[in-house]
């Protein structure tokens, strides 16, 4: 068997070979390089967004060069990259057609019926991804049952595709009412249109993702084709630059999964990769949490627009099937990164009632915080940390960067001048409470959602400004601590570099009882493990296990919302349909704090991840490095109202089993982490800065 | 105020999220389609003046922040920790329940042994008893026909539910089940809020608690005041209708007059007709309410997104409502379709706030909110499935500047629709079409957003299709500005077929295997002159299917050759033309059967006519009412014309009638 072998070779030398991850960001294009024996290279680039793979080049260039074992070596590269998320945000996809069921013509138009808002009495609904006039309506259709109430003639797939040829599009995607049920029509209509424009790339639902509810189907179908041509184009030129960069390397791709894909699946269905930035970032926390034996972790990626978070359970990330691109919903299954409101870069001002506000006006990178001396004359949240000397003006991001302390210190003032309040200082404090209140109470939200309980959750927090605010929001939040990963500032690339291979598989069932399925369910899971596993093999990446996860949509009878449960292998292995039954009543209970034992379940969705795990590798030691000059530095810190004498630390410095008391402040190349008067700061072998309570 | 302007903002911003919280708990642990899937209920967080100080801003129904909670509170009097007030009774609760429904729950929360403020959640559930599956209909007479009527109880008292309401409450339910779920989803979310506030409290000390229970009210009221403020003084009318009293195809007529001074609104009434015989009424008691405010809500919002959302916004805003009126009904009034009224009434104030800044407000939209309701056949044991099929609206009025939105309208509240797919794996029909309608939005320089086709048909045999709501039949939405009006409501058994039927307004239609029955909504009002709309984009919409070809020559003047704009033919078309501004003289366009009914029934006249039944005893205006009309009911087709000619025939028996009267 083809996967087999591929296991035996990836296990009989996991440590000789490279990995390269790298994540594409707006500013910078990060790179991390895990060479054999514990080895951990870092590198920032600066990204080129013209032509996002020239950094990539550039970059692997460098690592080549600094280590011309590379060049030998059996090397992944595990690629993050937003192009795809981007193209649909700023609406520059192909144009496609859209072929319907007769009748349904308006499933864009339509959506789910909602507005962003309906307070706002200007309010305007999303711009549709298909317009009007390129939706095609045909005389196919499929009942609730599977049974196909109409086929459309060969004389009406002529026209149909007469029509699409006029339309000029190179991509049509195609989705048919019920086909999460039945795809039979779907497929045929597929095959005739191929036959019959045999250039046009075809994205039909029911093969992205055979869901109910069509208009979020449509949306994962239109999706997937307006990018599909965007991706070829990047991902041809991606591999040129690859090999332009002298190494032989495997290329894959991150996914909104928080795994990855060959490139082959990423051309296929370039929609999994959508919001595969955030889910490697966590997924690197998911790890991280696990080998340090953390049960209950919150990520925290504050960068420069936005905070966000993501939760993990006994190093298992949770899961959404809720997700947004833009204003559009995604319904398939991606890693639950949510926003928690302000970034470094909100802006803090007063409004006409001489009130405080924080955001959700953001300055971004460009002009920035008034600080960087790039036309900013609004303060944001950076301002406030360099302010409160929280931050060093002149070790921000490694000194790239210049802050300019004073003219943050003057936009600050006028905001305490209109607050009433004494000095900039506490203008800066005033505003940073405010912001953490918000992203506390965005936080409880989140977890009231899943029933999660706040003062059990470890912080975890990545980003440039993550490990300087995690400690202010543990305290506000009264969560039980922050872990610190060491490259904080790269994670997302680490993430990519660690991510396994992982796909998902979808059998949409409409309302069907748990009781009555009797051997259908059984089959169903076969059938998508045997699909799992062909296209796993088909992957035709080194892993050294596979794992599949079962979980089912289930509710009771009556009830109209689904709940997504986590089905234990042993009842699937054991076909034991009361084990299913038992973890649907226990996950409700976990959630929703009730069962109904008696009450009928009804399911409505089988589902089946496959994960292969690849070789990885260990966090190196740390080895501490002696004091600069011996001597104890400190700086001074706005805190509560007043100024205290907070002492400052490299976190080269810190070795393992190194205790500090807050007030604290651990610098780095890439980001400052703050500890506060009455927490301490423990760090352990691998880099990880643990901050919790001093007792 | 007594909190500084950084607590402030600190306390606003975490007794909201406290809101959304409940919403959230709300949500999740629901029972009923109305939970899930159209998010038919609300939370908040109540202060000691019985008003609603913290409201969520995504999570819930939108149109209940000018709640008023002190008759519950009144009413019930001493409250002990762990106990929980319910309540759908309107009449008994000073208007907070608006019908029988709507399960409204309050929660008094404690710090010590002292009440603090108190968590508040309402579910419309599925079913309450009455005469019909879910409880409402339009024809329902008197609300005894509507349900089990619940005065302000305590359903759990210190902690230990009240089993024998419970029991009464379950024997007059169709889903007595469902309800209960629902009612221990409510009791989780008030849970919610209880801890949410403990913490609260716990950082920040009870005082400030209270004070924000105060403060941030007042901040919104501020801030209401300012957006209120763009309002020019002055003295502002506008009165528009339901197209019958379902008794009687006689109009019921709503209308308001509006005083501004410096941002302060008082809102006259007055005018508005006497209740009416069927469940329109809207049980306000008298007082400023939630029904009647959304609309100035929404201006706020408009004005100022970072409005908190409370009590406060409604502070600058007074309300006179004459009692047996449509808008100040009284006891017995069946009140079950009052969102129908709601929804007019937020149109008579888009006309108000239109006249007064045209520049800023949208014509109004499809003015419909439509549960379409299936009940399947009965089963052996006496049960029926009954779910709502589709949730449908209309368009979206135009504004200056932008067309409306087409086929979706934020309505009074923000509820999703049913995926076809949703409904047919759920319910034995056959969804054939849902989707935009041709033609239906206003015309105009800026085109409003075109309303709704839904056609279906049942698998199997013993349905019937309720429809609650059903409006804009006659009377259709209103262009601005020189913008047409919309295409009004339709309803049609068996459309295209040889047996097709304009059915009007339903209650409750038999509907067998093989026949279809097919809802069309309003779209929204134009804005402008539609020969001064860019003839690329009246090309672009007849291409996009919005508009007809018929229409971009008649209406926009815009000659369309193979597909292209023929400019020069467009240019000659529109030189000919004259704008219904500069034609009528008017703001607006009301449509052809709303001028037909005013040609005799004219603003004067029926002040005349509600002063002559204002002086008698609310009880005897019904009679009185339905005499003065009586001469023109053979002019009023029930499927919405009006008859000009038999108008003006009919006018000395009105005259007479009247007189009799004054």
């Amino acid at each position: 068997m083809a996967s087999a072998g591929r296991l035996d070779e990836a296990a009989a030398d996991p440590a000789a070979r490279a990995t390269i991850g790298i994540d594409v960001g707006g500013t910078f294009t990060d790179f991390v390089l895990a060479l054999p024996e514990r080895q951990l290279v870092f590198h920032k680039e600066p990204s080129t967004p013209k032509d996002p793979s020239m950094a990539v080049h550039l970059g692997l260039k460098h690592l080549v060069d600094a280590h011309p074992a590379l060049r030998e070596a059996r090397t992944r590269i595990v690629h993050g990259t937003t192009l795809a998320l981007n193209a649909v945000l700023q609406h520059k996809v192909a144009d496609i057609a859209l072929v319907v069921s007769r009748g349904n013509r308006d499933v864009l138009e339509i959506g789910r019926a909602r507005l962003p808002s309906s307070f706002d009495i200007h309010v305007a609904k999303e711009r549709p991804i298909v317009p009007r006039d390129r939706i095609l309506e045909i005389g196919g259709r499929t009942d609730a049952d599977g049974i196909v109430m109409s086929r459309p003639g060969e004389a009406e797939l002529d026209d149909l595709c007469a029509r699409i040829r006029a339309l000029g599009v190179g991509a049509v995607a195609i989705t048919l009412l019920n086909s999460y049920v039945d795809a039979t029509l779907e497929r045929e209509l597929v095959t005739a249109i191929a036959a019959r424009l045999p250039d046009l790339l075809i994205t039909s639902s029911s093969s992205v993702w055979p869901e109910i509810r069509e208009f979020e189907r449509t949306v994962v179908a239109c999706i997937n084709a307006q990018v599909h041509p965007l991706m070829e184009d990047y991902l041809a030129t991606l591999a040129q630059r690859v090999d332009g960069a002298g190494i032989t390397a495997a290329l894959q791709l991150t996914s909104s999964s928080g795994g990855m894909l060959s490139v082959h699946s990423a051309r296929a269905r370039p929609i999994e990769t959508m919001l595969s930035g955030p889910a490697s970032g966590a997924t690197a926390a998911a790890k991280l949490a696990k080998a340090q034996g953390i049960g209950s972790a919150l990520t925290f990626d504050m960068g420069g627009t936005s905070a966000d978070i993501a939760v993990i359970v006994d190093g298992v990330l949770e899961f959404t099937t809720t997700s947004r691109i833009g204003e559009l919903p995604l319904m398939m299954p991606v890693v639950g990164v949510s926003s928690i409101g302000a970034g470094g870069g909100s802006i803090v001002s007063v409004d006409a009632h001489g009130i405080i506000k924080v955001g959700p006006e953001s300055a971004g990178a460009n002009p920035g915080p008034v600080a960087y001396g790039l036309g900013g004359i609004r303060p944001t949240v950076t301002d406030c940390y360099l302010v409160l000397g929280l931050i060093d003006p002149d070790g921000f991001l490694g000194g790239r960067i210049r802050l300019d302390k004073a003219r943050a210190e003057v936009a600050l003032q006028e905001v305490a001048d209109r607050l009433n309040l004494p000095s900039a200082a506490h203008a800066a404090e005033a505003a940073i409470s405010v912001a953490t209140a918000q992203m506390a109470t965005d936080l409880f939200k989140l977890l009231a959602l899943k029933g999660h309980e706040p003062t059990t959750q470890v912080l975890m927090p990545f980003g440039g400004a993550g490990p300087t605010h995690a400690n202010l929001l543990a305290e506000e939040a009264g969560l039980a601590g922050v872990a610190v990963p060491p490259a904080a500032a790269t994670f997302c690339a680490l993430g990519a570099a660690l991510a396994d291979v992982r796909r998902d598989f979808v059998a949409a069932l409409g309302h069907a009882r748990l009781i009555g399925l009797g051997d259908r369910l059984w089959d169903n899971w076969a059938t998508l493990e045997s699909e799992a596993k062909a296209w796993l093999a088909g992957e035709g990446i080194a892993i050294l296990s596979q794992d599949l996860e079962y979980a089912a949509d289930m509710r009771y009878a009556g009830q109209a919302h689904n709940l997504m449960v986590t089905v234990p292998a042993s009842a699937r292995t054991a076909r034991d349909v009361s084990a299913v039954a038992q973890a649907f009543h226990q996950a409700h209970e976990a959630i929703y704090g009730f069962r109904e034992d008696d009450a009928a379940i009804e399911i409505v969705a089988q589902r089946l991840s496959i994960i292969g795990r690849v070789p990885t590798f260990e966090l190196p030691r740390t080895v501490a490095a002696s004091r600069a000059g011996g001597h104890l530095r400190t700086r001074k810190v706005f805190h509560g109202g007043a100024w205290v004498e907070a002492r400052v630390v490299r976190r080269e410095e810190l070795g393992s089993g190194t205790w500090l008391d807050g007030p604290l402040i651990v610098e780095q190349s890439d980001t400052t982490t703050w500890i506060l008067p009455g927490w301490r700061l423990a760090a352990d072998e691998v880099g990880v800065l643990n901050i919790e309570r001093s007792r | 105020m007594r909190l500084d302007p950084v607590l402030l903002e600190i306390l606003a911003t975490k007794l909201t999220a406290a809101a959304e919280e409940m919403g959230n708990a709300l949500q999740r642990s629901g029972r009923t389609m109305y939970v899930k899937e159209t998010q038919d209920f609300g939370t908040g967080l109540v202060n000691h003046a019985g008003r609603l100080f913290a409201y969520p801003r995504g999570v819930g129904v939108i149109g209940m922040v000018d709640n008023d909670y002190s008759t519950v509170l009144e009413v019930i009097g001493e409250l002990s920790p762990g106990d929980v007030v319910l309540t759908n009774h309107p009449f008994a609760s000073g208007g907070l329940a608006t019908h029988l429904p709507d399960l409204h729950l309050v929660k008094p929360y404690f710090a010590k042994d002292r009440i603090v403020g108190y968590g508040w959640c309402f579910v419309h559930s599925a079913d309450v008893g009455g005469r019909v599956p879910s409880s409402i209909s339009p024809s329902s007479h008197e609300i005894y026909q509507e349900g089990l009527m619940i005065p302000p109880v305590k359903i759990v008292c210190r902690g230990e539910p009240n089993r024998d309401m419970l029991a009464v409450m379950g024997a007059n339910s169709r889903t007595s089940e469902e309800n209960a779920g629902d009612l221990k989803a409510m009791l989780a979310a008030l849970a919610v809020g209880e801890r949410r506030v403990a913490r609260i409290i716990e950082q920040h000390g009870v005082e400030a608690f209270e004070a924000a229970a105060v403060d941030v009210p007042a901040y919104s009221a501020a801030k209401a005041r300012a957006a209120f403020r763009t309002i020019p003084d002055g003295t502002y009318e506008f009165w528009d209708y339901l197209d019958d009293d379902l008794v009687s195809p006689v109009p019921v007529r709503i209308h308001a007059r509006m005083k501004v001074r410096d941002g302060l609104l008082d809102i006259d009434f007055s005018q508005t007709d006497p209740q009416v015989a069927a469940a329109f009424n809207l049980p306000s008691c008298g007082k400023r309410h939630t029904w009647l405010s959304l609309r100035l809500l929404q201006y706020v919002y408009t004005r100022d997104r970072a409005v908190p959302l409370n009590s406060g916004i409604f502070e600058p805003v007074t309300m006179t409502l004459p009692e047996g009126s449509l808008l100040n009904p009284v006891f017995p009034a069946a009140v079950g379709v009052r969102h129908a009224t709601g929804n007019r009434v937020m149109d008579v104030l888009n006309g108000v706030l239109a006249a007064a800044v045209p520049d800023f407000m949208r014509a109004p939209g499809c003015g419909v909110t439509i549960p379409v309701v299936l009940a399947g056949p009965q089963t052996s044991d006496g049960d029926r499935q009954v779910m709502v099929v589709q949730l449908l609206s209309g368009g979206t009025g135009a504004m200056l500047g932008a067309d409306g939105i087409d086929g979706r309208d934020p309505g009074t509240s923000g509820m999703s629709n049913n995926p076809i797919e949703s409904i047919e794996s759920s319910a034995p029909v056959m969804v054939h079409t849902y989707g935009v309608r041709q033609d239906s939005g206003g015309a105009g320089r800026w085109r409003g957003g075109v309303g709704l086709e839904l056609t279906f048909s049942p698998k199997v045999s013993g349905c019937q299709v309720l429809a609650r709501g059903m409006e804009r039949h006659r009377f259709v939405p209103w262009g601005m500005a020189g913008g047409f009006c919309a295409k009004g409501s339709r309803t049609i058994k068996n459309l295209g077929r040889p047996d097709e039927q304009e059915l009007g307004k339903i209650d409750v239609v038999d509907l067998e295997v093989g026949e279809t029955i097919t809802f069309l909504t309003p779209g929204g009002g134009g804005y402008g002159d539609p020969a001064e709309r860019d003839p690329e984009a009246v090309l672009l919409d007849l291409k996009r299917g919005f508009i007809s070809a018929q229409s971009a020559r008649d209406d926009y003047k815009v000659v369309i050759e193979e597909g292209k704009v023929d400019h020069a033919a467009t240019q000659a078309l529109r030189a000919t033309h004259v704008g219904r501004t500069a034609e009528a003289g008017t703001v607006f366009d009301l449509g052809r059967e709303r001028l037909t009914w005013e040609s005799l029934f004219s603003n004067d006249f029926m002040s005349r006519i509600n002063s002559a039944l204002s002086r008698l005893p609310p009880a005897a205006r019904r009679s009185a009412r339905r005499k003065i009309f009586a001469p023109v009911l053979p002019y009023l087709s029930p499927t919405g014309a009006i008859d000009a000619a038999g108008l003006v025939q009919a006018r000395p028996a009105v005259e007479r009638e009247l007189a009799a009267f004054e």
